[in-house]
């Protein structure tokens, strides 16, 4: 089936040139049309989205933006809506991700992007959301306003779906005209997403621009940075280091490299009662989207002194991701993953010859925990639900074992208790950790995280500052002046 | 090991070594012969080489259960790294060879040879036949150090053993303690191209990108004579900027006008004794093909079963030459079987993450 993708307000489809990008194969197969615009082209479309902006994004109040992405939000969590019906039929075609998975992932996500969820979104960062709107006063003297940029570009990676929703919906809550540049690995969602929106809310029609380009392409990068007055992406250092050398320096550039999680498994959690939903919750952060997430984890360090020991919980998590499998199908590897996936099971086997590591699964099986009597420091898997599980004496032992990784750790899920959790709250954030949530909810950030652990809207705004002394100098030219 | 252990060892060793060295001198060998010295190598590592052993056992494979040559286990080369892959202790070899360590930073895979008469018959034999396209001698230049300067590179090792065996008396090292003599080189092969008499030139992939960017500066090319041959080898392993195999030999003709047909490329592996060779590189990508004491797979990574022929897969290579270290080993190159050899089409890495997680491959690289 052919379908396009990409959305170009103010210019004609047979003005631009199309790329073909080819997912699946035999029934499943998907042809996905994509615009590949000219430098020139991208310049006219930035200014048309930049003048609309202004015309029609600048003047809507916060709460109407909220109102116009809640009735689109709305639209997609509806089962029978054709928008909905179409990304529940292309996204695993396009991702390979398990159909199942992928409706229920999307439902859990787009829930965060109802309207309270956005409100509270947006409280997050402004105390006084009608910063947004106008100039408010503020408590040290004079007043104050914030500005979105004038134009926001995204770059978009991978093919986790639904990921572009994230910085799209940033960018309109802070009024910023935008164009996207998609991934190869998945142009629909954002695509999809600018449709819906210009369809529930005319004004936002022409405010948001959908393109695509191959990665590397610098004249297209160079023209369209250009044009920004923000530049959000997403991708490995190695990408995001080539993106940032065509960013002028004037330009605001906030990447998102990729990062690694990890599960804690407190004694506490380890009883006969507990531990089996303990280990299905983990499984479950572990199967979804086979652990492409940021915010998937790469293994679970579990501590000893519980009623079961935690190489029985590595069994246990090795028996629920069979379980698993039955459910939720690990989508087919290519022969690159094939071979990651394979060199690590070879690796971790080797070095299990003094009995360091055990494999649970072997090389047939669809997933593969790798236990460890000894903690050691955290390193990344193969993904595609490969796991390591390793034991600790005490939690707190996991703090110099995550020190090397502290520039990309970034979610930890915990099954402790309230003791434990808020003593290793501080000590984990100080090693780097920006998000700290239950087992079983890691690939599901809460509405109005600080992803990364940052201000997603605070970044993206300029503070205009009214200050008191031009209040005051103001009185002395008022026409009532005395 | 007691003294009776030993010399009985020694005993068995050298009348399988004997065997091996009479079937690499036999080129009508059949396909039963290699089985059958297969699986004597096969059951002679398992008995002598622990680590070996082990890594057979996990796998339920044991000279009793081993057939066919296909169903020894390979190694993955991580495991020359990990693992001491030796029937002698590694302190009586003669030499080791070892990993440039360009994938895991500084661990370096080990590969040990008790002595290197095996390895030196297998090269000269298949350098002769692969490369000399008849002669016994010619001119040759090398752009690689020698071995004094890197005494566990097999690449010095083979490439000193061209020098000696085929090169005439005014064959030399081009590539010393301190980088490329490039005075040197341009004035030999000027005098080449004006003397009419064939010359090789052999080294490593990047080491040639090296020089044709420093011919390049001086506005250099060269007309070397008919018969003239190149032999580059190993890629550009992040020493060189990267080329396309197109644009690499098209550039390599231009600047030395010796026809893509007559540029080889040789696979080889510190991993093997043995190495592969295609006939030349008009046709890409060329065709790669080794003697008859050598015999490749293409395999699915994850079961290790043969993949179609045609289909992409990992190569798994069963080389005799290995007799000390492991028959079979699994590489991290993706090739295809094809008639007459395979097609070696990259290394398999690049599993990047599609989303954004970190990947071991990412972090690996990373790390270099």
């Amino acid at each position: 089936m052919k379908i396009s993708a990409g959305y170009l307000p103010g210019l004609a489809a047979d003005a631009v040139q199309w790329h073909t990008l080819t997912f699946g194969e035999g029934a499943q197969r998907v042809d996905v049309s994509v615009p590949q615009l000219t430098p020139a082209q991208l310049v006219t479309l930035a200014a048309h989205v930049r003048v609309q902006g202004r015309a029609q994004l600048q003047s809507m109040p916060v709460s109407q933006i909220i109102g116009a992405i809640d009735r689109a939000i709305e639209r997609l969590l509806n089962p029978a809506d054709p928008y909905r019906l179409e990304l529940e039929l292309l996204l695993p075609r396009i991702s390979g991700f398990d159909a199942e998975m992928v409706r229920l992932g999307l439902n859990a996500y787009l829930k965060t992007f109802r309207a309270p969820q956005l409100q509270r979104f947006v409280a997050e960062d402004f105390a006084n959301p009608k910063l947004l709107d106008e100039f408010q006063p503020r408590p040290k003297g004079g007043m104050a306003r914030a500005l979105g940029p004038e134009l926001l570009v995204h770059v978009w990676a991978g093919n986790v779906p639904g990921l572009p929703l994230w910085s799209l919906v940033c960018g309109l809550l802070v009024k910023a005209p935008a164009i996207g540049k998609v991934a190869s690995a998945e142009p629909l969602f954002a695509s999809l997403f600018a449709r819906l929106l210009a369809e529930v809310e005319p004004r936002l029609a022409e405010v948001l621009a959908i393109v695509w380009f191959k990665g590397g392409d610098t004249a297209s990068e160079r023209a369209l940075f250009a044009e920004a007055e923000v530049v959000l992406a997403y991708g490995g250092n190695e990408t995001l280091t080539a993106l940032r050398q065509h960013v002028p320096i004037t330009t605001r550039f906030l990447p998102h490299g990729h990062k690694l999680s990890v599960g804690l498994v407190s004694a506490a959690a380890l009883d006969a009662q507990r531990m089996q939903a303990v280990a299905r919750a983990a499984a479950l952060d572990v199967v979804r989207y086979e652990q492409q997430g940021c915010y998937s984890p790469h293994t679970f360090y579990v501590a000893r002194g519980g009623r079961v020991t935690p190489r029985e919980f590595a069994q246990a998590l090795a028996g629920e991701l069979a379980a698993l499998q039955h459910k939720f199908a690990r989508r087919p590897l290519s022969l690159e993953e094939a071979a990651s996936v394979a060199g690590w099971r070879q690796a971790q086997e080797m070095q299990g010859y003094d009995g360091a590591v055990e494999l649970l699964g072997d090389a047939q099986t669809a997933w593969c925990v790798a236990y460890a009597e000894q903690a050691s420091a955290l390193l990344p898997c193969a993904l595609n639900r490969t796991v390591q599980v390793q034991a600790l004496e005490r939690l707190d032992e996991v703090v110099p074992l995550l020190a090397a990784q502290r520039e990309v750790l970034q979610t930890v899920g915990l099954a402790a208790a309230p003791r434990e959790l808020h003593a290793l709250a501080e000590q984990l954030g100080r090693a780097g950790a920006t998000r700290l949530c239950a087992l079983g909810q890691m690939t599901a950030p809460e509405a109005g995280w600080h992803h990364d652990g940052r201000f997603s809207l605070l970044d993206l705004v300029r503070m205009v500052e009214l200050e008191a002394s031009a209040e005051d100098a103001a009185e002395s030219f008022a026409p009532y002046r005395d | 090991m007691n003294q009776t252990v030993t010399t009985a060892m020694q005993g068995a060793t050298d009348g399988l070594v004997a065997d091996l060295l009479a079937f690499i001198a036999s080129p009508g060998a059949t396909d039963e012969a290699f089985n059958a010295l297969a699986l004597r190598l096969f059951a002679h590592q398992f008995q002598h080489n622990a680590a070996f052993q082990k890594f057979c056992q996990q796998r339920g494979r044991t000279p009793r259960t081993v057939k066919r040559w296909q169903d020894i286990p390979a190694v993955p080369i991580n495991g020359f790294k990990d693992l001491t892959l030796s029937c002698v202790p590694p302190q009586s070899c003669e030499r080791v060879f070892m990993t440039s360590g360009t994938t895991r930073g500084d661990v370096k895979g080990r590969h040990y040879h008790p002595q290197l008469r095996v390895y030196d018959r297998s090269m000269t034999l298949n350098f002769r036949a692969r490369f000399m396209a008849g002669r016994d001698r010619m001119r040759l230049g090398i752009l690689f150090p020698d071995e004094r300067l890197m005494p566990n590179s097999s690449l010095a090792h083979y490439l000193a053993l061209a020098l000696h065996d085929f090169g005439t008396p005014d064959s030399r090292y081009y590539l010393g303690a301190e980088g490329l003599q490039l005075d040197d080189l341009c004035a030999t092969l000027a005098q080449v191209q004006a003397g009419g008499e064939p010359f090789a030139l052999l080294g490593a992939s990047y080491s040639f990108v090296h020089l044709m960017d420093a011919l390049q500066a001086r506005s250099l090319k060269f007309q070397l004579p008919a018969g003239s041959r190149l032999l580059d080898t190993g890629g550009f392993k992040g020493q060189s900027r990267e080329m396309a195999m197109d644009e690499f030999y098209d550039a390599l003709s231009i600047t030395f006008g010796v026809p893509s047909s007559a540029c080889i490329n040789m696979y080889g592996m510190t991993e093997l004794s043995t190495q592969f060779y295609d006939d030349g590189n008009a046709v890409l990508p060329a065709v790669k093909s080794g003697p008859h004491w050598i015999r490749s797979r293409v395999l699915d990574p994850l079961t290790g079963q043969d993949r179609p022929a045609g289909e992409r897969g990992i190569l798994a290579h069963t080389d005799l030459g290995n007799y000390n270290s492991v028959t079979t080993i699994l590489t991290e190159d993706v090739g295809v079987q094809v008639d007459g050899g395979f097609l070696l089409l990259g290394r398999a890495q690049g599993a990047q993450a599609k989303g954004c997680s970190l990947a071991v491959d990412e972090f690996l690289r990373a790390a270099r």
